[in-house]
């Protein structure tokens, strides 16, 4: 049976009777936020539809050795079974693979009558993603916020996000993902912490306080990494490829971007994006990993997950899509730390207005001897 | 890749964010003329805010359900902002009426009208589907889009008392299925 939305695609309205009114920018832009707040309530440091000032999280150096093996939890059934697909934001399918790859962890910590399990653990030498449900005795709202903080021991810093669903009035299903940035090497094992302090319904503001602690190791999985080095370069602006690493369940492409002075000096703004297709026509969904760089983010290392490549593909072809654009008080804010307390920094003047956006040439990058 | 005029039905479909947004640039003017036109004699425009995100959320949310080309997505969502601004006319004009007590009792409405504007209209959806088609797509633009009686005639190319008399048959027929199905308690 068709539901009042089918309905309304089988009629033939007469949409002229309808009378656009004057909209402007601010109006679209409030109409806008309102829905992503709506519809998203995930966490980016750095998105690429809408970025912030690069702020890197610089975690804390614990003294605390963390065992290397899981201590006693208490082993608990999970409820649901594959999260990473449930929780697949707009099935974009760059999960799929990660549930037959990830490691069943099954930790509970239970505190106020709130049960946190950890269902599922994968590390592909860049990122943990973990799935956990929530087993609560009250209702926590549509998505709440766990706050604290999941550490990825030795890394200087780290990006991440997640997304936290409701499955019925007392579980939940939530994905967070961690990206470390290492010094150097990049480690084979990391120990993770993860410790909630408290819940927060975002309905309306309650905090629920308690502590769920977890601590774990992950292997990393297996993955072929290949150097590329290649590189494209258009206006100012130079991508270079660095690594291509390639794991069960997906491929890593890490690149940096350069700036040139000229660019610098006009824009405040520089972002670059890749998508990825083969030559079997796949086009492949991913998911940026945050970077790191200089201070005015125009100097950057990037990467970016993408779904698990098609064993048959012989060639990838990348193409990087540039983003200029000028920081306003929308999408920008600043606050530096300084011993007479935070400042929030004024934005320079820069010829560059709004945004420009240009596709780069394409870099193929060869396949056939991995 | 963006949102463009060639994708952004698929897109929306795929539930790519940046085509919610190329349709709030594309459509809002639009949008926002149909609601402030069902939703001003309200006097609220933090109503008609709430009502044109809950427009675009409900686009969001079922855009797997439509299917046609840009002209057929323009008009769908043209119908979907009425239907859903009536909406909201119905239930604050009913909230404002309650609270300052001037409901008017005895009305003359008839149990007949009342099924129409009960409350789970998912109810009503599945009573739609027991009309014939002809009928189906009269109540829809009377009832769920507020067609005026001339238009509907118009539009079929049949005579305003047919129209009425089609109207009259269907509410009965309804409201005697409702009453046969038992929906009678959630509803009156």
């Amino acid at each position: 049976m068709k539901d009042v939305y089918e309905l309304l695609n089988d009629m033939d309205i007469d949409e002229h009777e309808f009378v656009e009114m004057e909209v402007n920018e601010l109006e679209k832009a409030k109409v806008k936020r309102a829905l992503k707040e709506s519809i998203v309530q995930k966490r980016k440091m750095r998105s690429w539809k809408k970025p912030v000032a690069a702020a890197v999280m610089v975690v804390g150096l614990s003294t605390a050795t963390l065992g290397l093996t899981f201590p006693a939890y208490a082993v608990s059934l999970p409820v649901i079974g594959n999260i990473f697909k449930i929780l697949d934001v707009g099935k974009a399918g760059v999960y799929d693979h990660y549930q037959e790859y990830s490691t069943e962890m099954n930790l509970t910590a239970e505190s106020n009558g709130i049960k946190v399990i950890i269902n599922n653990a994968i590390f592909d030498g860049e990122t943990v993603a973990l799935t956990y449900s929530i087993e609560s005795n009250q209702d926590l709202g549509e998505s709440p916020y766990l706050r604290g903080l999941l550490n990825m021991k030795g890394s200087t810093g780290g990006a991440g996000g997640s997304k936290i669903s409701k499955v019925d009035s007392s579980r939940y299903v939530g994905i967070t993902t961690e990206t470390g940035f290492f010094k150097g090497q990049k480690p084979d094992t990391v120990n993770m912490k993860w410790q909630i302090d408290s819940i927060v319904i975002q309905e309306n503001q309650e905090e629920i306080k308690g502590k769920w602690s977890f601590a774990f190791a992950l292997e990393a999985t297996e993955a072929d990494t290949q150097v590329i080095g290649q590189s494209s370069e258009h206006d100012g602006v130079a991508v270079q490829i660095g690594e291509l690493s390639v794991t069960p369940m997906s491929f890593i492409v890490h690149y940096d971007q350069l700036v040139s002075e000229e660019i610098r000096n006009k824009w405040h703004g520089v972002d670059v994006d890749i998508e990825v297709k083969d030559d079997l026509g796949n086009l492949y969904s991913g998911k940026g990993n945050g970077g790191t760089g200089d201070k005015e983010g125009y100097h950057t290392s990037w990467s970016k997950t993408f779904e698990k490549l098609d064993p048959n593909a012989a060639k990838l072809i990348l193409t990087p899509q540039i983003r200029l654009y000028e920081y306003t008080s929308e999408n920008y804010g600043s606050v530096e730390e300084t011993k007479d307390g935070p400042q929030s920094a004024a934005i320079p003047e820069k010829s560059g207005k709004g945004e420009e956006k240009f596709k780069m040439e394409d870099i193929v990058i060869d396949l056939s001897n991995r | 890749m963006k949102s463009n005029d060639a994708n952004y039905i698929q897109r929306l479909q795929r539930k790519k964010e940046d085509a919610l947004e190329y349709i709030v640039d594309q459509y809002l003017p639009l949008i926002k003329g149909i609601t402030y036109k069902v939703l001003s004699p309200l006097g609220n425009d933090g109503i008609i805010e709430e009502c044109i995100n809950d427009i675009f959320l409900s686009i969001w949310e079922h855009a797997h359900k439509f299917s046609g080309d840009s002209t057929d997505f323009r008009k769908w969502i043209c119908a979907i902002a009425k239907f859903r601004a009536l909406d909201y006319y119905r239930k604050n004009n009913k909230l404002a009426g309650l609270l300052s007590q001037e409901q008017e009792i005895g009305t003359g409405e008839s149990a007949e009208d009342e099924l129409i504007r009960m409350e789970d209209q998912s109810e009503l959806i599945k009573l739609i589907h027991l009309l014939e088609p002809v009928d189906r797509d009269i109540f829809m633009m009377k009832f769920f889009l507020g067609f005026k009686t001339g238009d509907i005639a118009a539009k079929l190319g049949l005579s305003k008392a047919s129209i009425d008399n089609r109207i009259y048959r269907g509410k009965k027929k309804l409201y005697d299925k409702a009453t046969n199905l038992d929906f009678g308690g959630s509803m009156l």
